[in-house]
């Protein structure tokens, strides 16, 4: 029942949540009273073009007009035209979503893979060298700034060795898109050679952003294990003459895993965000590249559109998470 | 005088928190004594485009960059940027958040469940999203990166200082002293500010760490100070078209970016271990 409360409790915040970020990053990018216009339509416009120019983006209102107008419109799922392009933004970020999101399951994935054996393996042999080892991998990885890992992993295996590709996401126009995830519209055409170059191309942005990651589901899995193996049901266990292996693998993975799982939806939320950076780096046309190609272009409202998008998958990724922990652990419930 | 004695003989015999603190104290010597460490001082404005590119030697530790510039010199420099930009965010940041936070948690009215929605709106978004979005807006400089951090990070602060002072509130100790007639102010000051302190300080040693790393972030996506300013993730960005030649143009400036996020990382935690002994690193690791 409290579960039931907590669901519906964070639900009916979602609308509003989303309104607040909304209202905030219109006062942002409102703030200064910056004029686009002056900018698309070049110093030799006439007034009248300008006026016109304004009209068609809606910018000749006052600013509450512009801002209801703006909600009503990304209501309907319209978040206004490029400054730049002058392509609708929806059309843009909704074509360029699966590349992001394919990106950073990956990399979920991968510091899921890598960071719960690392974390177990970690508490196993708590205070060893192994440990002390793996304590400086998780250190470093939560310290590192992930636009450099990526230039230096680019620097060794792409420039030095030659071997992963530099950047992109596939060499030529890639599979025809049914998913927009490469990895699995290669496999729908049965391409192999197309499988292959994509995970190729995958290969070092992935591993970039799952990095810090794996730093965080190993400490939260040490700390998960150590917790449980010292709980008396493991004692039980031990005296009950349960090997000690089997106790560990099917007894307190079990138990220390939730905080873990709840973790990885954090992660997700985070990496989409550090995905700006590697995507940029790694020239990968998702969200992140998007945004940057937006700063350097001063095109607000793509901005302002793609904040919301990450807003919007931030608090999904967050609400997710409270839904399982309330469902694995009612306790937290309350 | 003497908790401060004390705290920093625990920190002395923690080894990975010892070495934390000596990266930070490296970091304030270098921007200190930028002046007097550096080779090149004169190299934060000046070029010398004959000497542009050269790997490192006895006359440039970390060779020279595009402009001809050592730096080695120029790293030192960018330590002041680093400082100053992550001392001055934080601190924006505590008094913001912290005030903020202990109202919220002390009274239980509209006023508190409006200030949490607030800066639960600001956490609903990852800070370095919200930090783009206004530092863009606003245009590259030092007192914008410090501004988009501010507002991006005060909600940190807020909600811990919110759950503990809730906490604290069921205490005996405060329990008591607002029977006795203490007016909230006292009560939030004198008791409940100065018991929930350490778990503040730990938060904001590692909050250190990340202010600098997002703001590097900036930096690299040319948000930040402009050129020729010897701001760290710009340098970073530079390097990036003489790549694979000038390996030491980009490693320098992220290797000091790397020591620097450590230094607070290992202090929080050593910090957190010694203020902290609910969530001791011995008894879970």
């Amino acid at each position: 029942m409290r579960v039931l409360v907590l669901i519906v409790n964070r639900l009916l915040w979602f609308v509003p949540t989303l309104l607040g970020l909304l209202i905030i990053t219109f006062t942002i990018t409102h703030i200064i009273p910056s004029d686009p216009i002056a900018f698309i339509a070049g110093d030799n416009a006439s007034a009248e073009q300008i006026a016109q120019l304004k009209e068609k983006f809606g910018i000749d209102k006052p600013i509450p007009v512009q801002l209801w107008n703006y909600i009503v419109g990304v209501a309907q799922g319209d978040f206004g035209k490029s400054l730049y392009t002058q392509r609708p933004i929806a059309d843009d970020l909704v074509s360029r979503l699966p590349a992001t999101l394919e990106l950073t399951l990956v990399a979920v994935l991968l510091a899921a893979i890598i960071g719960i054996p690392l974390g177990v393996l970690a508490a196993v042999n708590r205070n060893s060298w192994i440990d002390h080892i793996l304590r400086i991998f998780t250190v470093s990885g939560l310290a590192i700034a992930a636009f450099w890992l990526a230039i230096l992993f680019q620097l060794l295996f792409a420039m030095e060795w030659g071997l992963t590709p530099l950047q992109g996401r596939v060499d030529g126009w890639g599979p025809d898109v049914v998913t927009g995830f490469f990895l699995i519209d290669s496999l729908i055409m049965g391409d192999w050679a197309v499988f292959w170059d994509v995970v190729h191309h995958m290969i070092l942005p992935a591993i970039t952003l799952a990095f810090p990651a794996m730093a965080t589901v190993m400490r939260f899995t040490r700390a998960g294990v150590l917790d449980a193996i010292n709980s008396n049901y493991v004692d039980y266990q031990q005296a009950m003459g349960v090997p000690r292996r089997v106790v560990i693998w099917r007894y307190v993975l079990r138990n220390a895993l939730i905080g873990t799982v709840t973790q990885l939806g954090l992660i997700f939320g985070s990496l989409i965000a550090n995905g700006v950076v590697v995507e940029a780096v790694f020239d990968w046309p998702g969200l992140g590249l998007y945004a940057v190609q937006s700063i350097l272009q001063s095109d607000y409202n793509a901005i302002m559109g793609f904040t919301l998008v990450m807003g919007t998958i931030f608090i999904i990724a967050n609400l997710l998470v409270d839904i399982t922990h309330g469902l694995i652990d009612p306790r937290e419930a309350r | 005088m003497k908790t401060a004695l004390f705290l920093l003989r625990k920190l002395a015999s923690d080894r990975t928190a010892a070495l934390g603190a000596l990266l930070i104290l490296m970091l304030v010597v270098a921007a200190i004594a930028a002046p007097v460490l550096s080779t090149h001082p004169g190299d934060v404005s000046e070029f010398h485009p004959p000497e542009r590119l050269q790997g490192p030697s006895l006359e440039h530790f970390f060779g020279t960059d595009r402009m001809g510039s050592d730096i080695y010199s120029r790293i030192l420099f960018g330590a002041r940027i680093t400082i100053s930009i992550a001392v001055i965010a934080i601190g924006v940041s505590v008094l913001i958040g912290v005030p903020i936070g202990l109202i919220a948690g002390y009274y239980r009215n509209w006023v508190s469940d409006a200030l949490m929605r607030v800066s639960d709106v600001f956490l609903a978004v990852p800070q370095i999203v919200l930090a783009i979005a206004i530092a863009q807006t606003l245009g590259p400089s030092i007192e914008n990166v410090i501004l988009a951090l501010s507002v991006t990070y005060w909600p940190f602060w807020a909600r811990l200082v919110y759950s503990e002072t809730r906490s604290a509130l069921n205490e005996t100790y405060v329990e008591a002293s607002i029977a006795l007639g203490a007016s909230p102010w006292r009560v939030m000051l004198l008791h409940v500010l100065p018991n929930i302190s350490s778990s503040v300080i730990v938060r904001t040693t590692i909050g250190m760490g990340g202010t600098i790393l997002t703001a590097a972030t900036l930096g690299f996506l040319g948000l930040g100070p402009p050129a020729p300013t010897p701001e760290w993730g710009r340098m970073i960005a530079e390097s990036r078209e003489f790549l694979p030649e000038a390996w030491w143009y980009a490693t320098a400036p992220g290797l000091a970016i790397f020591l620097v996020v450590m230094g607070f990382n290992l202090l929080g935690d050593g910090l957190r271990d010694i203020l902290d002994p609910r969530t001791r690193r011995s008894v879970d690791g």
